[in-house]
């Protein structure tokens, strides 16, 4: 099957450098995403892989081998792009029976092959039409359907939803999902939406201008994340983080902020005192209405959404606080009237002047 | 179903020659697109200009034998060319009638583009017959000129009767007159080469800063001047610079027509240049015009491709492009 | 003044539809009295008053030139040894074969200019200039060179000197249509299996088609009109059709306006035909480089 290993991975474009110093192990059959902002170096990263650039230094390797110099069609890949790069002017079998024609396997075998593939994606429908006429969840199945067809050992995947409206993003995720179980081949996919990387990987790999920040499985970078910037990027809403400062009065230490001021738990006694970063997801904020909690703060927004009601806080952080609360059960809430929060104790977190995270 | 696995190590020994090296396979590709201008370089261009290049420095007349027996003259030729008043009027002449013909189609061809960019009834039907003038082939134009500006000929007949005065210029007999003509004939079949690409630049320019501009209150003329205009000039530029160039080469009108004449008033330097080689057979003083020319030519044109760039430069920050779209989004 | 809309708007109405007129009328005139020509009768070539319309229109200058027919030739006016119909099929020859070789290595050098870099962008302004060079300084050698090499007075030789001096042309604007392939489609190709030369060939040239038509008919005219090459490179053997209607200016045969307008139009309707066809893509094609759309 597949290994692929990254070994001191750099690339400049020019006094650029798109990445550095990526050292990486992705095993067989894993679904490995690539996720970070703009600029991180995901794409460069996966282009690598593919063969469409040369790094600058380091090693790429499949199975061992070291493959820089191969072309990207001798290493055994099969990509999936961001625009579906369909062949405008073939039509959907073609298309799909392109990669099996550059193999020269003959014609009847071909037919037989793409209709099995065109079963898998269920496109059969669709293999007389032309590019123009599929909407673009049908594309992106064309163009699952044609590198499925060549049977790579591995799969790239390019922001391959990126194009794609909030429903059917969902429904071609499912999908993915689904053929990577079913096939049980590598998956590399590279994305900005932190929520795809959390529902379809095994393994993530955090990226930030061309460096790795952090890897590791889903539930991990939930839940330990390693800096400011991941625990940011990841859940929904996103983490609240107050700045303030560590003191400690009496051998017990506190956090201080603009608005209020509260006793921290246990495992931050050893911490240093000076600025910081207090973080706590709105998930785990419980919310008494009326007094008895760690801090009190006026609401300032009731956000219902079905599922859920969010309530919006003034902290005194440029953000709002956010708390939710399952269901509709705080729709009523007054606008001004002061709502007693506590924190669990075991999901705080707390960061230093640079970011990361203060260990306990 | 067999799975697509990268060739294994041992497998590979024997198949190296497929697994191609990506550099070298990446080489060897631009080399062989780059095969057929090397060698029409090589084996075209190059020997004629090094021929030429030998006889502006070699004397040789059509009466001795073989070329290669010409005696050496140094700089002699190009002493002589320079300091012939004849050439220097040529140049003048040239450069006179590019510079014209230049600026005439720029200024009919931005008219009509500026007119015609917006839609409008019968836009279609104005535009092919506006393109017509560039498809006659330019000795048709000199042929047909001579049919048309004869004495007594429908232009001037056509005339007379618009101004009600008796108007019988002689457009081809007058020497005062026939570098006029001639540059007008010029006009008259390049205008709808600066149209098209002043059409282009302008139904490229986005509506919506020219409709931001108006609301804000600024009149046509400005809008025309601070907004069309600077985000016009490359292609101004272009159409200046490739008309420039090409009506200083210009050879049929001037030599179908008129022969140079009458006596020698249209005699740019592409016809002085043949008169010298083919009918006055000094083969060598007209090498060494040619490369005088030449290197007029080239000061013109690294000139122009110095402001072009520039120009492109301009355009490519503006539109935030990379050079060969390389995405840098990564 | 402040004028209201619709009073601003009847008045560059005027403006516009006066202006396009007159040069409707400056644009179409030549061309017409061209064709009106070529259809008069030989006493009213250049009678006094004009005859701005053949009375009667007569197919005689048509039957001499182009069909050879000695019978509608007035003694004074016979041109014997005019082929016309030859210079016609060694113009179409030479004017495709050399557009056609322009526009294949054309597009494959932009090709590689789009994606790999192979010349430049200051290679490319220079390949542009180059054509630029006035044909005049470099005939002399030429026609030495051709003489020494036997392609004096061939098709070949204006066909090899045609392609090279349309080749910058047919580079750039062929690559601005490349330019707009995006570069996915080809790497799908790619990894895929595809070879590079199978990508260009298979996919990006089939999906720049209207491009490549645009490109080849507009070189054509290029080929089709070019005069100064043509005269100094054939003597007797090979004619092209320009050449073909200087021959009608001998001193010897007068001024025969009739016959080299009826040349003159068969030599124009070709060439106006492949014009009109491509018209839409004119405006991209000449833009090398300088429009952003």
């Amino acid at each position: 099957m597949a290994r692929i290993e990254l070994l001191n991975l750099h690339k400049s474009f020019g006094a650029v450098q798109a990445v550095k110093n990526l050292t990486l192990n992705i095993e067989d059959c894993e679904f490995v995403v690539l996720v970070g902002p703009s600029g991180c170096g995901k794409t460069t990263t996966l282009r690598m892989i593919a063969g469409f650039e040369d790094p600058t230094s380091g090693e790429i390797r499949i199975d061992g081998r070291v493959v820089n110099d191969l072309e990207p069609r001798d290493r055994g890949l099969g990509m999936v792009f961001q625009s579906h790069a369909l062949f405008p002017h073939k039509n959907v079998a073609q298309n799909i029976e392109f990669g099996l024609r550059m193999k020269k396997m003959p014609s009847e075998e071909r037919v037989k092959r793409v209709r099995e593939v065109a079963e898998m994606v269920r496109i059969t429908h669709l293999l007389d039409k032309m590019p123009g006429q599929c909407s673009g969840g049908e594309s992106q199945r064309v163009a699952l359907a044609r590198t499925l067809v060549t049977n790579p050992s591995t799969f790239l995947l390019d922001e391959p939803l990126s194009s794609l409206d909030a429903k059917l993003r969902r429904e071609l995720r499912a999908e993915c999902d689904r053929l990577h179980a079913e096939l049980r081949r590598t998956f590399i996919y590279v994305t900005h939406d932190q929520e795809e990387a959390m529902t379809l990987a095994d393994r993530i790999v955090v990226m930030r201008v061309g460096e790795v920040v952090q890897i590791g499985s889903p539930m991990e970078i939930y839940s330990n994340p390693v800096n400011q910037f991941v625990a940011d990027f990841f859940g929904s809403p996103s983490m609240n983080l107050l700045p303030g400062e560590v003191v400690h009065e009496n051998g017990i230490a506190r956090f201080r902020s603009i608005r209020f001021e509260l006793p921290l738990p246990e495992q931050f006694k050893a911490a240093r005192p000076g600025a910081g970063t207090l973080g706590i997801r709105p998930e785990h904020v419980g919310i008494n209405l009326g007094s008895g909690g760690a801090i009190e703060l006026p609401v300032r927004l009731v956000e219902p959404l079905g599922k859920e009601t969010l309530l919006y806080f003034d902290a005194g952080a440029d953000r709002a606080f956010v708390a939710v609360s399952a269901g509709l059960k705080m729709v009523d809430v007054k606008v001004g009237a002061p709502v007693a929060l506590s924190f669990d104790p075991r999901r705080l977190y707390l960061f230093d002047t640079d970011g990361q995270r203060v260990n306990v | 179903m067999a799975v697509a696995t990268l060739p294994t190590a041992e497998m590979t020994a024997g198949k190296t020659s497929r697994a191609a090296s990506r550099a070298r396979a990446i080489k060897r590709f631009k080399l062989s697109l780059l095969l057929p201008l090397i060698v029409l370089f090589l084996l075209v261009l190059t020997p004629v200009l090094l021929l030429q290049l030998y006889f502006s420095f070699h004397q040789w007349t059509v009466y001795l034998s073989t070329w290669w027996d010409a005696e050496y003259v140094g700089f002699d030729l190009f002493h002589s060319v320079l300091t012939d008043p004849r050439f220097g009027w040529a140049a003048l002449r040239s450069l006179a009638f590019a510079a014209s013909s230049t600026i005439g189609c720029f200024v009919f061809g931005f008219i009509l583009a500026y007119l015609m960019y917006k839609p409008f009834r019968g836009q279609s039907l104005y535009y092919i017959i506006f393109i017509l003038p560039m498809l006659t082939v330019p000795v048709v134009v000199a042929y047909t000129a001579e049919m048309m500006l004869y004495r007594n000929g429908p232009i001037n007949d056509a005339i007379s009767r618009l101004l009600g005065v008796d108007f019988q210029a002689s457009w081809l007999t007058n020497p005062h007159l026939a570098l006029t003509t001639a540059a007008l004939l010029e006009i008259w079949n390049w205008t709808p080469f600066s149209f098209i690409i002043m059409w282009a630049g302008l139904t490229s320019i986005p509506k919506e800063p020219i409709e931001a501009a108006e609301i804000l209150g600024a009149s046509k003329w400005r809008i025309f001047w601070e907004v069309q205009v600077p985000l016009l000039r490359p292609v101004i530029l272009l159409a200046l610079v490739l008309r420039f160039l090409e009506a200083m080469a210009e050879f049929p009108k001037t030599w179908a027509l008129f022969q140079g004449g009458p006596g020698s008033a249209t005699e740019t330097l592409p016809v002085y240049i043949f008169m010298t080689t083919w009918q006055y057979f000094e083969i060598s003083k007209g090498a060494a015009m040619s490369y005088i020319v030449i290197m007029l030519m080239i000061v013109i044109v690294l000139i122009a491709i110095h402001l072009l760039r520039r120009e492109k430069c301009a355009l490519d920050t503006m539109y935030q492009r990379r050079d060969e779209g390389e995405a840098v989004e990564v | 003044m402040t004028m209201t809309k619709s009073q601003r708007r009847r008045l560059t109405k005027t403006i516009r539809y006066a202006v396009l007129t007159i040069w409707t009328i400056i644009a179409a005139f030549p061309i017409y009295w061209m064709v009106a020509t070529s259809f008069k009768p030989d006493n009213q070539w250049f009678s006094w008053p004009p005859v701005y319309f053949p009375d009667p229109p007569t197919l005689d200058n048509y039957r001499n030139v182009w069909l050879g027919a000695q019978q509608y030739a007035v003694t004074q006016y016979a041109i014997s040894s005019q082929k016309p119909l030859v210079s016609l099929w060694n113009s179409t020859v030479i004017a495709t074969t050399s557009t056609f070789l322009s526009v294949l290595f054309g597009s494959m050098l932009a090709y590689g200019v789009s994606r790999y870099r192979i010349l430049s962008e200051a290679r490319m302004f220079q390949l542009l200039m180059l054509r630029m060079i006035p044909p005049i300084v470099v005939v002399a050698p030429l026609s030495l060179y051709y003489s020494a090499i036997g392609l004096l007075d061939s098709r070949t030789g204006l066909i090899i000197v045609y392609f090279l001096t349309t080749l910058p042309y047919a580079v750039w604007m062929t690559k601005s249509f490349i330019d707009e392939v995006p570069r996915e489609v080809e790497q799908a190709a790619e990894i895929l299996g595809a070879s590079r030369w199978r990508t260009v060939f298979e996919i990006v040239l089939p999906l720049i088609r209207s491009g490549l038509v645009a490109t080849f008919l507009f070189i054509l005219i290029l080929t089709w009109s070019e005069y100064l090459l043509a005269l100094i490179l054939t003597k007797t053997q090979v004619t092209t059709l320009p050449i073909e209607l200087s021959k009608y200016q001998g001193s010897t045969e007068g001024r025969v306006y009739g016959r080299q307008a009826a040349l003159a139009v068969g030599i124009t309707i070709p060439l106006m035909i492949v014009g009109l066809i491509i018209r839409k893509h004119l405006a991209r094609g000449f833009s090398f480089g300088m429009v952003r759309r």
